[in-house]
């Protein structure tokens, strides 16, 4: 087996975030990432999408973090943009929305679900999430950038969550959401983190490279795809 | 008083790092804030543990060692790292080695650190097209 191909899934450019797109690109290529996905909030999209000069061996995936309160506007903002992204994240953090992104099979990942006093997750939804293959989002920034008592709550919700995502099978990814240069982190560096945060060593990598990847092949269909389950494996003139 | 044999010496390993930060950052502040990220994140009895210090920082590159089993929880003290002297700041760990000389050779001498002003990165990779 090579050498795992890490992925970061949650970065913000301006004017979402602080720096530009390339300037995001260009750092996250010199920690050593594979790709990474600009995923502005649905309510700060940039005006016209940056054109990327795109390096060898670097992908950058179009993405969208849907912020929005209302259930049912919810669902008509993933049909609304699943077309055009190849990965699309909730930013929950109330019982209605993340219940509603955990049974849309449509969304990948569902972000900062906590809310009050609840890790955001209970058997109900964990069983949801596994059912239609939505993906727990583990952020590192607001982890990086609280300490105390702050710190402490988001890291008992991370075990929380951690404990029935591996019950019920739910997969987990590892994303910086990053608003500036100064929130990503390497890839080694992250890794670190989340095994001190809880995470087993082959969770974290997994979090970071196979689930990524699993996401992307599922959203980005290969040529001969006609619909779901039927594809064209090779095609040869028959007559 | 006598030195310890070496085969009694703890066993140590060494991070090569450079630092990434807005602004200019001095040796003393970055040891401050590196143990008191170390002490927040890990408690102060694993932070012992990971027996942390600065060796050496110049020119935005330096040296950190640590206790050879604990390089987990030091990586992970210094990405908990987020601002030096109140400037938001990232520390890149470039690699480790057991010995200063071998981390020196392998990933200080000609290792470029990474641009604050990351515009110049991109202007490059658009004349290098």
């Amino acid at each position: 087996m090579g050498k795992p191909q890490f992925y970061d899934f949650c970065v913000h450019a301006a004017p979402d975030g602080d720096n530009t797109a390339q300037e995001l690109t260009a750092l996250a290529r010199h920690f050593g990432y594979s790709g990474i996905t600009l995923a502005n909030h649905s309510d700060k999209l940039p005006q016209s999408r940056p054109v990327l000069s795109l390096p060898d061996g670097f992908e950058i995936f179009k993405g969208i973090e849907l912020v929005e309160e209302n259930p049912s506007k919810l669902h008509g903002l993933i049909g609304k943009f699943r077309k055009s992204v190849d990965v699309l994240i909730v930013h929950g953090g109330s019982e209605t929305v993340n219940r509603a992104a955990l049974e849309n099979p449509r969304v990948d990942i569902l972000n900062h679900p906590a809310f009050d006093k609840s890790s955001g997750l209970n058997q109900v939804l964990a069983k949801a999430a596994a059912e239609n293959g939505v993906a727990i989002g583990l952020t590192l920034r607001p982890l990086l950038n609280s300490r105390g008592s702050r710190r402490i709550r988001l890291l008992s919700d991370l075990r929380a969550n951690l404990d029935l995502a591996r019950k019920y099978e739910v997969s987990v990814v590892l994303s910086s959401d990053a608003i500036s240069c100064f929130d990503l982190r390497s890839p080694m560096e992250a890794l670190a983190l989340a095994e001190i945060c809880g995470l087993e060593e082959e969770e974290a990598i997994e979090a970071m490279s196979t689930v990524p990847e699993k996401i992307i092949s599922r959203n980005r269909p290969g040529p001969g795809y006609i619909r779901e389950g039927v594809e064209v494996l090779e095609e040869v003139d028959y007559f | 008083m006598k030195r310890l044999l070496p085969s009694l010496r703890a066993k140590k390993r060494y991070l090569a790092f450079e630092l990434i930060c807005e602004g200019p950052a001095s040796r003393n502040d970055l040891i401050k804030e590196v143990m008191s990220s170390a002490s927040s994140l890990l408690g102060d009895v694993v932070a012992s543990e990971c027996d942390i210090k600065v060796l050496g920082f110049e020119d935005w590159k330096g040296i950190i060692q640590c206790s050879h089993t604990r390089v987990k929880e030091t990586r992970a003290s210094l990405a908990a790292l987020t601002r030096i002297g109140g400037k938001r700041a990232t520390l890149h760990i470039l690699g480790t080695s057991g010995t200063i000389k071998r981390v020196t050779e392998k990933f200080l001498q000609d290792h470029k650190v990474f641009e604050p002003k990351i515009e110049t990165e991109s202007q490059r990779l658009r004349d290098d097209r």
